[in-house]
């Protein structure tokens, strides 16, 4: 497909368990969304047509034997950016949930020269509103965050992201367990690389579960504030 | 000896048999194997010689003798799960670059047919 030879070549990484029901028009969303880019689903071990109906979508697909959860499915989406030569990387969730209409957005700011973008739901644009638990879970860890990161970050928990080349190749090789995303702001921050937040919107899921139960977010929120503490205390 | 003693000097016996069959079978490391014998013939020892658990209370200033080997039981068996769950980590990582690698080596483009 013909690409501007100063643009970067993009890669639509999204993330999907067992998405059979909706991959497919995600895929096709993000395709119109941002055409020229390659889209890779990465199929966290599903075990449903996940693969087949993102395949018959037009996406490439990178399949896990077994089910590895989304920091690991989001490293091996920049692992294969990394290794392809990808200039710059948007992450997705495979149930459409993040919005692709803002997904060019995202990597304008990486075009602009940011590392990290992080799209976030807390902004002046009105999004699907997550409930009141969930509301002051994120309120605390984008305080903690903002703190450590010495600037403001308002969706910690965000993860429509957009990565440039240097911090895609970083975090295919390091990343953090379980539940990436406010500790992984921190390591970018430590490790120099420029923060910035977009607006975007996010929309309610039409299909599947989320993986976060209330008692499960009580538990996440410790085991995040434990392994931010951690990542302050790791050399560099 | 006493009855207890014979009794517990068995049940040494048979667990050492125990893990020298699962490492015959190759179902456990001779690393381990090693360090499970050690646990056998530590057990035994004390079975043939009962003082033995009143001299380590009495080297370790504790004055009831039972606890100074509960003490050490206890001890032992947290270093020993400790270290199972530092092995355990390390497993689930290298399974998890395994698994990362096999995806990555098998991508498959759109009109590619189904992978088994």
């Amino acid at each position: 497909m013909f690409r501007p030879v100063d643009q970067p070549r993009t890669l639509a990484v999204l993330l999907a368990l067992d998405e059979e029901a909706c991959i497919a028009r995600t895929v096709r969303e993000v395709r119109a969304a941002l055409p020229g880019a390659d889209v890779l689903v990465v199929d966290d071990g599903s075990a449903d047509g996940t693969a087949r109906e993102a395949r018959s979508a037009g996406a490439l697909v990178a399949r896990h034997p077994i089910n590895l959860g989304v920091s690991a499915a989001e490293a091996t989406g920049l692992a294969y950016a990394h290794r392809h030569g990808y200039g710059a990387v948007v992450r997705m969730d495979g149930d459409g949930q993040h919005d692709p209409a803002f997904a060019r957005a995202l990597l304008d700011a990486v075009q602009d020269g940011a590392d990290l973008v992080v799209g976030t739901r807390f902004s002046e644009l009105r999004s699907f509103e997550p409930g009141s638990l969930r509301r002051a879970g994120n309120a605390f860890l984008a305080a903690v965050v903002s703190t450590l990161c010495r600037q403001k970050v308002t969706d910690p928990t965000s993860g429509f992201r957009a990565f440039g080349r240097r911090c895609a190749a970083f975090f295919a090789g390091v990343h953090p367990h379980d539940y990436p995303e406010p500790e992984s702001l921190l390591m970018a921050h430590r490790h120099g690389f420029t923060i910035r937040e977009v607006p975007v919107r996010m929309r309610p899921r039409t299909t599947g579960r989320s993986s976060l139960t209330p008692g499960r977010s009580a538990y996440y929120m410790m085991k995040t504030s434990l392994a931010l503490t951690l990542e302050l205390l790791r050399a560099r | 000896m006493s009855r207890s003693s014979w009794i517990v000097l068995a049940a040494a016996v048979l667990f050492a048999v125990v893990i020298l069959a699962s490492a015959r079978s190759e179902r456990t490391h001779e690393r381990h194997t090693l360090g499970w014998l050690g646990v056998c013939v530590a057990i035994a020892a004390l079975a043939i010689w009962r003082p033995g658990i009143d001299v380590l209370a009495q080297a370790m200033g504790i004055y009831y003798p039972p606890s100074a080997l509960f003490f050490l039981c206890s001890a032992a068996l947290l270093i020993m799960v400790y270290r199972l769950s530092v092995g355990l980590a390390q497993e689930r990582e290298r399974v998890r670059k395994l698994a990362q690698e096999i995806a990555l080596l098998s991508v498959t483009r759109p009109d590619q047919p189904d992978q088994p």
